[in-house]
């Protein structure tokens, strides 16, 4: 039991280490205007407990003698009316100062930690990413930044609060030391109502939290794959399945809010009672001549302004949990020490080779290898097909060569210079074509032509009203499959490569124009090392070396001609269209009998 | 954002009564819970009562009379505790509502969302959808248990003090509510500049977050062309610009909260000062001064605190606007109102000089329709291969024919029944489509299939296995039908994902099937046998097969070519190839693609 009691001590006091922790660190990122607001802050609590004294002043001094004893000097009703709206005014400017530049500290530093994550986000290479779902780590920048700072909004405030319950207890105790005492005594009793209620709300407020990303993760993935949805008319079904959840986050909700109302009820009601203890005690004190009614009233004044303040510690407790689950998941992120680039992994290849794996594998996860003992060279300046079937590792070995990931074992090396990949599902951002193809690059507009006449695409292009300032929408949703495609291509060309590595980057124009991307390809990089994934047999041909990958490894390398001579399972995946057009209804001919798709027909 | 001028020209008032009639529960016992509101702020003006009458009746000149102060402070404190009670009843009651209101509205907004035409669906539109099922509903939740709350309890609480202030001293209290008036006057000019500020931060805000996804979801490509730096940069120029939005919108705030400070001090100092000058003329007393003058500072503290939750009940309501503009897209394509059923079995395909053009890239509007007068009669039961070069509109007639979108004009007519009549859901579930870069669920490959058809057993996912000759694809997957296929299928290769989603449609078991491309990343042994496959499960169906690997063309009844929006071709394979026209051209271009040369040469 005690044992108990003790780690929940444990982690309480670790958990408050952790929020000064954060505190600290986030007010390091920008602490002037942090600490102006803290000022302005300051200068509202002394003001308020100054507004306090002016009220006992004026009933002393202004009404108890006029409506009790007749007369007033004039000039004191104006000292008392000036320093009521004096200090009321330089209270509101407090008040203005804080707001603003906590305002400020808050969005600088929230600024600056998004660029920090953005920044670490593009050291990290595409192996990190892997792991990781994109949702999440797209949070991490946004709104977990947004939560871990959203503890500092109510900090200022809340220092002068701690500032005025200081001062204005040193000032009750000045004026009447019992009644000071009982009301300095109510104090600690709210904090401690306040920070019981936080730790009790905490419980559902998290749950709350944890339903909601849940829901967010669900909708974002439900309406993402609405085409899917609607295809199959799962709409209602999906409602239904994410309303399930939506509920889960109502019920913890729910608990938290009728909590909240039972704890508000309750810190509302002790000052109040405290007051009318006040008002009999004071009357006790009046009595016996210790205090005027002006000292009384004041005191009552003081403790009625104090509500809302006192609350707001509450507040600045509740963002408190929230912000360090966010901070944590910010620091994931930041700490997490950059993982190698597989780039710098990537030697230079010898004289006259082009691209080489020297016993290169490679498990996405261990024990299954999607790649194992691949050794292969490729020629230098020349084009090289790269042949498999579906799922054999083609674009597993692409992005090795370009250096997206690095092999579990073995070596690639390349041959010196630009490197450039073009994926098999193009990535277009939501800009405009020009800045597709240039991506961040220099280019002029003739260079940008030119590339895309090589990937023929010129006349689409030009046929667009905006031509290259046409924006392509997120994704480049508003061009089709095939027009997709050639602005990736293009994209690569542009940088006038070294190495050009394609990823089945034809697969959606028909024919005739796939033979003049080849074509026009092979004209314009004289020098260039191609390594290509194809899959038709003219563009296969037309490459000066063939490497056909099969059953995770290099089953044959050779020319097309020697391949198809040589090996079976090549032949018969070359020959698959055409055999299928002279005999139509040869359903599982001899050559492409099951098992030739993954096992090699040796 | 289109969605949010929608909404965007109703006033706030008229956005908050939309709201309650879109959450009707809102409104269920209000009369009770408001009740409960005005005895709960009955019990903050007991402290003020106390003081006046404590000074006037307890505190004389002549000596304090213990018996009438004790009374008073009985009185006063059960009137606190009754208070209170009052008040905790009405807050759980408003919280309770307004809880499972939100509930609703988010399924609501949920299902709505789902209904709407895959035209509204865009990428860029994907994160503010889901925004305004998270984020906006999140802002009216935030609304209702603090800002919702102090509206009710402070609105009441004004009223009362209102009435009391009159009772003690009527030209005190207007005089007190005189000058207090311009502040509702500077009140609004305030938060009408406040609203505009916080919408544009919104905007950027939204802007930031997409910025950043484009950074997550295209790490490889832009580490493929170092251009992260670049894409970082963007995104940091884009957070500076949300951090001035918002900093702007937090200074017009920042003097919100102290004008109502210095009205309620310059409000006591009239107060205080007519009080002063009248004397006891009117009937004033001492105490019932300094209760006025606590009583100006309970009148004023509301409106103190009605300005911290502005701001707040600036968002909800900006929240709500975006809400509402959701609710008042139209969901498309409109649901018949008298839906006519289809004809059982496969189902013929009626194309009337349809035309149809993007709206998306709506800054030009001179833009070609990309579908110009296409016409076309299939029977039940055709194969037909649409063909045509790449940007030729075969994707767009495809989603035409699956109702995505509506033609601009001309009609499609599904079984005798034009598409405009089609009861949606029996569209779902008699046509299916089968895109080039197909969406998987982050799920097992089971669990994607079986999404076609929810409650298909494992044996009857084998069997769409074999019926498709895809065993021993299944058997070299690690574990089969129960391996995970990762976010968006990316543990998959991409030839894999388009045979699961062919796998899918096939379980999904429709009369129509629309194949967009589906097969286009498959190695060609695989996809000759699962053209075969695909052959023998299309008997008793209508296939509509876009493709550029022209074997699907030829074994087809029949071939459509598309070329720049027109439908230039129509006719059997044989018979198009023997004409020499276009069809002519691309199947020779893919018969010399595919030849490796040994055999004819
Ligand atoms: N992120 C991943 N995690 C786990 N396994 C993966 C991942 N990506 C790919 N794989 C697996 O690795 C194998 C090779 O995939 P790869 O994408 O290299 O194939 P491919 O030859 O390019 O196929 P395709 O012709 O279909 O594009 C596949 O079996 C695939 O399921
Ligand atoms: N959402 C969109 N907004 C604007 N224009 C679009 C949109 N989608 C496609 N287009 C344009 O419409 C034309 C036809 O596109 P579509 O996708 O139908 O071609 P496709 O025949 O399927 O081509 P591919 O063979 O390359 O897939 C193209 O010029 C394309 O740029
Ligand atoms: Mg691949
Ligand atoms: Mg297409």
């Amino acid at each position: 039991m005690s044992g108990g009691n003790q780690a929940s001590t444990r982690a309480r006091r670790d958990r408050w280490r952790s929020a000064a922790l954060l505190i600290r660190d986030l007010v390091r990122i920008h602490p002037r205007p942090f600490f102006i607001a803290v000022s302005g802050s300051s200068v509202f609590a002394l003001c308020t407990v100054a507004s306090a004294v002016v009220l006992r002043w004026i009933i002393d001094h202004v009404i108890d003698p006029r409506l009790r004893q007749g007369t007033v000097a004039v000039g004191t009703v104006v000292i008392g009316l000036g320093l009521v709206i004096a200090v009321g005014v330089i209270r509101a400017a407090g008040v203005v100062v804080r707001r603003t530049w906590a305002g400020i500290a808050h969005w600088r530093i929230a600024e600056t930690l998004t660029g920090q994550v953005v920044d670490r986000l593009v050291a990290q290479p595409v192996s990190w990413y892997q792991r990781r779902p994109s949702g999440d780590l797209a949070a991490r920048g946004g709104v977990d930044v947004d939560a871990s700072v959203d503890v500092l909004s109510p900090l200022p405030f809340a220092t002068g609060v701690v500032l005025l319950v200081f001062v204005s207890s040193m000032w009750m105790l000045l004026i009447d030391v019992p009644l000071g005492l009982f009301a300095v005594a109510i104090f600690p009793v709210l904090i401690a109502i306040n920070i019981t209620y936080q730790h009790r709300v905490d419980r559902h407020y998290t749950a709350a939290q944890g339903h909601l990303g849940d829901l967010s993760a669900a909708v974002h993935e439900s309406f993402e794959g609405v085409q899917v949805v609607k295809a199959f008319g799962a709409e209602a079904r999906e409602t239904e399945r994410l309303s399930v959840i939506a509920g889960r986050l109502r019920e913890s909700r729910t608990s938290a809010v009728l909590l909240k109302g039972s704890f508000d009820a309750l810190l509302d009601s002790i000052p109040a009672l405290a007051n009318v203890a006040l008002v009999l005690l004071g009357a006790y004190r009046i009595r016996s001549g210790d205090i005027t009614i002006g000292d009384l009233a004041s005191m009552i004044y003081m403790f009625t302004l104090l509500v809302f303040p006192l609350r707001l510690i509450g507040f600045a407790l509740s963002a408190l949990p929230h912000s360090l689950a966010g901070w944590n998941r910010v620091r994931e992120v930041l700490d997490e020490p950059l993982e190698a680039d597989p780039e710098l992994g990537v030697a230079v290849a010898a004289d006259g080779v082009g691209v080489a794996f020297a016993g290169v594998s490679y498990e996405f996860e261990a024990g299954r290898a999607v790649l194992s003992g691949v050794d292969v060279s490729v020629v230098r300046g020349g084009t090289t097909a790269l042949v498999g079937t579906t799922g054999s590792g083609k674009t597993t070995l692409l992005r090795l060569a370009a250096g997206l990931i690095g092999p579990s074992s073995g070596t690639v090396s390349t041959v010196p210079g630009t490197r450039t990949i073009v994926l098999q599902e193009a990535f277009l951002l939501g800009a405009s074509l020009r800045d597709n193809i240039a991506f961040g690059g220099d280019f002029g507009d003739d260079e940008i032509w030119t590339a895309l006449d090589t990937a023929e695409g010129r006349d689409f292009v030009e046929d667009l009203p905006r031509q290259l300032d046409t924006e392509v929408g997120e994704r480049g949703v508003s061009l089709s499959g095939g027009q997709r495609q050639r602005v990736a291509l293009a994209r690569a060309l542009v940088r006038r490569p070294a190495l050009l590595l394609m990823d089945d980057t034809t697969s959606a124009l028909d024919p005739s124009t796939e033979a003049r991307v080849v074509a026009r390809l092979r004209a314009a990089l004289t020098d260039a090392t191609v390594l290509m994934v194809a899959s038709r047999p003219s563009t296969i041909a037309l490459a000066d070396q063939v490497v056909f990958l099969n059953d995770t490894t290099i089953e044959a390398t050779g020319t097309h001609i020697e391949l198809l001579a040589t090996n079976d399972t090549y032949r018969s995946i070359m020959e698959a269209f055409e055999l299928d057009r002279s005999d139509p209804d040869a359903v599982g001919a001899p050559v492409i009998g099951p098992g030739s798709v993954t096992g090699g027909a040796t | 954002m289109e969605d949010e001028e929608l909404g965007g020209r109703l006033g706030a008032a008229r956005i908050l009564s939309r709201g309650v009639q879109e959450a009707p529960r809102l409104r269920e016992g209000f009369a009770r819970t408001m009740l409960y509101a005005v005895i709960g702020a009955a019990g903050r003006v007991v402290i003020p009562i106390t003081v006046q009458q404590g000074i006037d009746h307890g505190f004389t000149s002549a000596g304090v009379r213990m018996g009438f102060v004790t009374t008073l402070c009985a009185i006063a404190g059960g009137a606190v505790i009754i208070g209170t009670l009052a008040q905790r009843a009405a807050v759980l009651r408003l919280g309770r509502r307004s809880e499972g209101a939100l509930y609703d509205l988010r399924v609501r907004v949920i299902r709505h969302i789902h209904q709407l035409s895959l035209a509204d669906h865009t990428e860029e539109r994907r994160g503010a959808l889901v925004a305004r099922v998270t984020s906006d509903v999140e802002t009216l939740a935030e609304f209702f248990s603090w800002g919702g709350l102090a509206w009710l309890l402070d609105g009441a609480l004004m009223l009362i003090v209102a009435a009391v202030m009159l009772s003690y001293d009527w030209l005190l209290a207007l005089i007190a509510f005189g000058v207090a008036l311009p502040l509702v006057w500077v009140l609004r000019v305030v938060q009408t500049h406040l609203g505009k500020a916080y919408d544009k931060a919104r905007s950027r805000n939204a802007e930031l977050l997409g910025s950043i996804t484009e950074v997550v979801t295209g790490a490889e490509s832009l580490r493929a062309y170092k251009a992260g730096h670049i894409m970082a940069g963007r995104t940091k120029v884009v957070a500076r610009q949300r951090g001035d939005a918002f900093v702007r919108a937090g200074t017009i705030g920042a003097f919100l909260f102290p004008s109502g400070e210095v009205f309620s001090a310059l409000t006591v100092a009239a107060v205080v000062g007519v009080g002063v000058l009248r004397g006891t003329a009117g009937g004033l007393t001492a105490g019932a001064l300094v209760g006025f003058v606590f009583l100006t500072y309970r009148f004023l503290e509301p409106i103190a605190e009605f300005t911290e939750v502005l701001d707040q009940t600036q968002t909800a309501v900006a929240g709500m606007r975006r809400l509402l503009g959701i609710l008042d897209l139209p969901i498309g394509p409109p649901q018949p109102t008298s839906p006519k059923a289809l004809p059982a079995g496969p189902l013929s395909i009626h194309v009337n000089d349809v035309t149809f053009r993007y709206r998306s890239r709506g800054e030009v509007d001179d833009d070609e329709p990309v579908l110009i007068g296409v016409s076309a009669k299939i029977p039940p039961g055709q194969q037909v291969a649409l063909v045509g070069s790449t940007g030729s509109g075969k994707t767009t007639l495809g989603r035409l024919l699956a109702r995505f979108a509506d033609p601009l004009a001309g009609q499609v007519v599904l079984g005798g029944v034009p598409l405009t009549h089609v009861d949606n859901t029996e569209l779902r579930s008699r046509l299916v489509v089968v895109p080039q870069e197909p969406f998987l669920f982050d799920d097992t490959i089971a669990a994607n299939l079986g999404f076609a058809s929810p409650g298909t057993s494992l044996a009857e996912l084998e069997h769409a296995v074999t019926a498709l000759d895809l065993d021993d694809w299944l058997a070299s997957m690690p574990d089969g039908l129960q391996t995970q296929v990762g976010e968006r299928g990316m543990q998959l290769s991409a030839g894999e994902r388009q045979l699961v989603a062919l796998l899918r449609a096939s379980v999904a078991d429709p009369d129509v099937l629309i194949l967009d491309e589906a097969t286009s990343s498959v190695d060609a042994l695989t996809e000759v046998r699962m053209a075969r496959a695909l052959e023998r499960l299309a008997q008793g169906r209508t296939t509509i097969a876009i493709a550029h690997r022209l074997s699907t063309a030829m074994r087809a009844d029949r071939v459509l070519v598309l070329e720049h929006g027109r439908l230039i071709e129509d006719g059997p394979h044989d018979q198009l190839v023997e004409a020499g026209g276009r069809y002519a051209e691309l199947f020779s271009a893919w018969v010399s693609s595919t030849s490796t040369g040994t055999d004819e040469a």
